[in-house]
């Protein structure tokens, strides 16, 4: 095997893995911030996709595809702030006794609701949503245009969200709540209100993903249920709570699926990530990046 | 009016009774000793004042209103703060960032001139709590002490600030850290009217800094008085050294 295939292939999985990452770091947000996993997430993502998918083919056309990603986000986190303020906010009131188990039961449930709402609304029928843009070349890699787009949108918004913990109040208060949720209430800051916005930005970001990948897969009830699971893998990898640990961890999967494929099989491409899981399982048991939990 | 009114507090988590028929009242200017044996009620009390828990039942008046219905980050708007045995610090973020970002999340305005306002109230209680020359340092790099003193300094960062709640502010720190947190308070009590509720096992700065003491035993009020008065209550001695061998 000539080095230019071998770029080819690495390249290849930083593609598929940046991509992964984007519903990796939703995941891992919403658990780092409010203490929960959230198992509708792919729901999430695939309200996303079904938002790109009908403003692409019945509303601005493919011409304006771009517009998907903010009206998706848009729609997604006001619906997530409103869900999280009537469902999962009484987990928070000392109305519930098991966080975990409150927060599982409430979102399986929605995972359910939302998978069989888009059955009755879009029938049991896979869409697929036209191509935007041509295939391109990244370096020696020949990529397809929508894969190509997802990926600059993926690291834009990845940046946009960067900035946004870093660099301005309202997302360092948003960490500083992931670090202490008690310190950041008795430091005066409404940490109902908080939790609305980060659950809202994490589904936001679940369905942003869902609007960038819409063209690259198809678009289904179940569309968010390989993404979620990615997402976990990577997350769990990572070290759960980690951003960083999850976009490295995105990447790693990308290139381990890809390789493996190459040199071992691509029957087993999904069995690769799952290997890659139970070895750090083994070896790290809090992720790449996690740190143990300090309980005094 | 007193500033502070607790009326028939009583907490309980399923069939544990934690607090049970609490009532005292704290003056305003008043720096309050809350003592009591391990497991008496002393720390779910500081937490239902600073609404963290909900009372089981009874009232919680600040300033003559009910404040029970207010959640944390409202009653610490209206100039109640608490801290905590173990600091409750933005572990990940340096100290300057602990004390700014409460004030600049909360605040519509953000303007340079209202930055520079807050980087310099933030750099006064710094220096004030002896902790100016850390300030760049991350929380988590901070020894037991000067957590502590992070702690305070963020509170003093509370505009309007009238009544601080502080649980344990000595366990497990050093003399001299201990000294500057005692001249802290004294000085905020003095110079700025600030009321304390102070929850300690250290005798000796509760009795430096408090006239008065709240005595607490399995969830419930037993004695008050200055520290003299207390300590030759038989139910005091009781409740700290057990039945018999008070009496012996």
């Amino acid at each position: 095997m000539d080095l230019t295939s071998f770029t080819q292939y690495v390249l290849s999985g930083l593609v598929i893995g940046v991509i992964y990452a984007l519903m990796a770091v939703s995941i891992t947000f919403v658990h780092g911030m409010m203490k929960i996993v959230n198992w509708s997430m792919g729901e999430f993502y695939m309200i996303g996709c079904f938002v790109q998918y009908l403003l692409v083919t019945r509303f601005v056309g493919p011409d304006l595809w771009v517009l998907g990603i903010p009206v998706a986000f848009c729609l997604v986190f006001l619906f997530g702030m409103g869900i999280q303020r009537y469902l999962l906010r009484p987990m928070f009131m000392g109305e519930a006794e098991r966080l975990d188990e409150y927060a599982t039961i409430i979102t399986i449930t929605l995972m359910v609701l939302f998978r069989n709402l888009a059955i009755i609304i879009g029938g049991p029928y896979q869409y697929s949503v036209p191509d935007y843009f041509p295939p391109t070349d990244l370096g020696p890699l020949p990529i397809s245009g929508n894969r190509f787009m997802a990926l600059v949108g993926t690291v834009l918004i990845l940046g946009v969200f960067y900035f946004v913990m870093k660099k301005t109040w309202a997302g360092r208060a948003l960490q500083g709540m992931s670090q202490n949720r008690i310190g950041i209430q008795t430091a005066g800051i409404n940490v109902r209100r908080l939790d609305e916005i980060a659950f809202g930005i994490g589904v936001g970001l679940a369905a942003a993903a869902g609007a960038l990948l819409a063209p690259v897969f198809l678009v289904w009830a179940e569309s968010g249920s390989v993404p979620t699971m990615k997402g976990f893998e990577i997350i769990v990898i990572g070290g759960l709570g980690s951003i960083p640990g999850s976009i490295i961890a995105a990447l790693l999967l990308g290139l381990i699926e890809s390789l493996g494929s190459v040199y071992i099989s691509s029957v087993y491409r999904d069995l690769f990530g799952f290997v890659f899981l139970i070895l750090i399982l083994v070896f790290r048991p809090n992720g790449l990046f996690g740190e143990r939990e300090r309980l005094a | 009016m007193p500033i502070l009114q607790v009326d028939n507090l009583s907490k309980q988590f399923d069939g544990l009774v934690a607090v049970n028929d609490l009532s005292f009242s704290i003056e305003s200017g008043e720096i309050r000793g809350l003592i009591g044996p391990n497991g008496c009620g002393k720390t779910t009390t500081m937490n239902m004042l600073a609404g963290l828990y909900r009372p089981t039942h009874g009232d919680v008046r600040y300033h003559g209103k009910s404040i029970l219905k207010l959640p944390t980050h409202t009653r610490t708007a209206q100039g109640i703060m608490r801290t905590f045995q173990i600091p409750k610090l933005f572990s990940e973020m340096t100290v300057g960032e602990n004390m700014m970002v409460p004030a600049l999340a909360t605040s519509t305005v953000k303007t340079p001139e209202f930055i520079e306002k807050l980087e310099h109230k933030s750099s006064e209680k710094l220096t004030f709590c002896k902790l100016d020359h850390v300030s760049h340092l991350l929380a988590k790099q901070l020894s037991g002490g000067q957590r502590m003193l992070l702690q305070i300094a963020r509170g003093l960062m509370v505009e309007g600030l009238e009544l601080f709640l502080m649980d344990e502010p000595f366990a497990g720190i050093n003399q001299v850290t201990k000294e500057t947190i005692m001249d802290a308070i004294l000085e905020m009590n003095k110079d700025h009217g600030i009321t304390f509720l102070i929850v300690s096992h250290e005798m000796p700065s509760v009795r430096r800094l408090c006239q008065t003491v709240s005595v607490m035993h399995e969830g419930s009020m037993i004695s008050e008085g200055s520290i003299e008065e207390i300590a030759n209550n038989p139910l005091v001695i009781e409740a700290y050294l057990g039945g018999q061998n008070a009496a012996s």
